[in-house]
């Protein structure tokens, strides 16, 4: 395989793989640095491809390993990290003034309720066992057939569909019990307080009637309001989007948030 | 528990034989899943509430030698310290205490299928003084036994 095809693929599909780092890891620049090892161990070991899988798969395999030996993807989260990321951020007077720096100066500083659902998504989905949050990523995000997976994480069919079956139902159980978007008595409302804080003049009920996901809120079928869910976190490019200054921010902010909690709660 | 009795059982109904000093009861059912997802589903402690309807809480990791807490809707005041005594991966688990043993099993068959078997069989010299006071096993058995098909089968049919 010549190495023009393999820097053209990497080319190609480097956003996806960006994203989807970023969404394992939480941190752009450890997202931005398994980027960077990721191009140079495909370069070293491409000739051993044996396109076997498509090279898109192959680059995704190199990522993934990658990702599952740094160590702020290995950290799981708690379920209740926004909870725990808005109290420490209603107690941090710089987190609120450099987050509205950000939205007065940045291209990149819009808020968006759609944008902090995906953000919202990406932190509680540090929550599931590291298998269950990639494999979930791989099929609900990036779309990638369970025997496509099954090459990405090593492991057999069988296993991927129970990591994307727990995974997700997981996932559909934590939402439907915390979301204020999808179910009334959901206890997290983060997305509209903060568009109340960001946008002020904005009448957030309009904003909530443009997400299909929110229009559909009484829907009892909660599968259904979680692939709506899916397709918005499909549609939002982390770092291209034109919140992603703002959100980035709010990832670093989450970051520290838990790693403190972490540390404290192993002493 | 001998071959005749796994056959009985491997309709999903459970039975239960009693002696003076014991109690067995035993469930039987044919699961069409691989071992791996049966064997992941039971030993993942934290998920079971999420698909087994007789278990409220298991609280620990069930690995060799680990040391767990369960509540089961057979007695929902009582939390079960159990040790998990025997761990072989996609084959046999077995916990338990002083007073009774958990045993799981799975086999592979010809066809594709896993007949999964749970038996748990309590007992001892002062079994005879407490054993009115514990209920049958039999209804949550059966239950256990169609959730963990009915999970089983369901994530093999994940596209």
């Amino acid at each position: 395989m010549h190495s023009d095809i393999l820097t053209s693929t990497f080319l190609e599909h480097n956003r996806q793989l960006k994203s989807f780092l970023l969404r394992i890891t939480a941190s752009a620049e450890d997202a931005e640095d398994i980027m960077q090892d990721t191009y140079i161990k495909a370069a070293e070991k491409i000739s051993t491809f044996r396109a076997e899988s498509s090279l898109k798969t192959w680059l995704f395999t190199i990522a993934t390993n990658l990702a599952k030996d740094n160590l702020r993807a290995k950290r799981r989260w708690t379920e209740d990290v926004t909870d725990k990321g808005k109290a420490a951020a209603l107690t941090d007077k710089i987190f609120f003034s450099e987050a509205m720096h950000i939205r007065m100066t940045s291209p990149q500083g819009a808020f968006e309720i759609k944008e902090h659902i995906t953000f919202c998504f990406t932190c509680i989905a540090k929550s599931l066992p590291i298998e269950q949050q990639i494999c979930v990523l791989l099929k609900e995000v990036y779309e990638f057939k369970v025997n496509e997976i099954n090459e990405i994480v090593n492991t057999t069919e069988a296993m991927v569909k129970y990591y994307l079956h727990t995974g997700r139902a997981k996932l559909v159980q934590i939402f439907d019990g915390r979301c204020a978007l999808i179910n009334k008595e959901g206890i997290c409302h983060q997305c509209t307080e903060l568009n109340g804080i960001f946008n002020p003049k904005q009448n957030h009920q309009e904003e909530l009637n443009k997400i299909e996901m929110a229009k559909q809120a009484n829907n009892p079928d909660k599968e259904h309001l979680f692939d709506l869910r899916m397709q918005i976190v499909q549609g939002i490019d982390p770092f291209e989007s034109s919140s992603a200054e703002l959100q980035l921010h709010h990832y670093a902010h989450n970051t520290r948030v838990m790693e403190n909690f972490l540390k404290k709660s192993e002493v | 528990m001998t071959v005749a009795n796994i056959s009985m059982a491997q309709n999903g109904k459970a039975t239960t034989t009693k002696t003076t000093f014991s109690r067995e009861t035993t469930v039987s059912i044919s699961i069409q899943a691989e071992s791996s997802i049966i064997w992941s589903l039971l030993t993942n402690a934290a998920d079971y509430p999420r698909w087994n309807s007789t278990i409220i809480a298991i609280d620990g990791t069930i690995a060799a030698g680990e040391k767990i807490e369960l509540k089961s809707t057979l007695d929902t005041t009582r939390t079960f310290k159990l040790k998990v005594l025997t761990f072989q991966p996609e084959s046999l688990l077995v916990w338990g205490d002083s007073k009774g043993q958990r045993t799981y099993t799975l086999i592979k068959n010809d066809n594709g299928t896993i007949t999964f078997t749970m038996t748990e069989k309590i007992g001892g010299l002062m079994f005879p003084m407490y054993a009115k006071y514990i209920p049958s096993f039999d209804e949550a058995f059966e239950q256990f036994a169609s959730d963990l098909k009915t999970e089983a089968e369901k994530i093999m049919k994940t596209k």
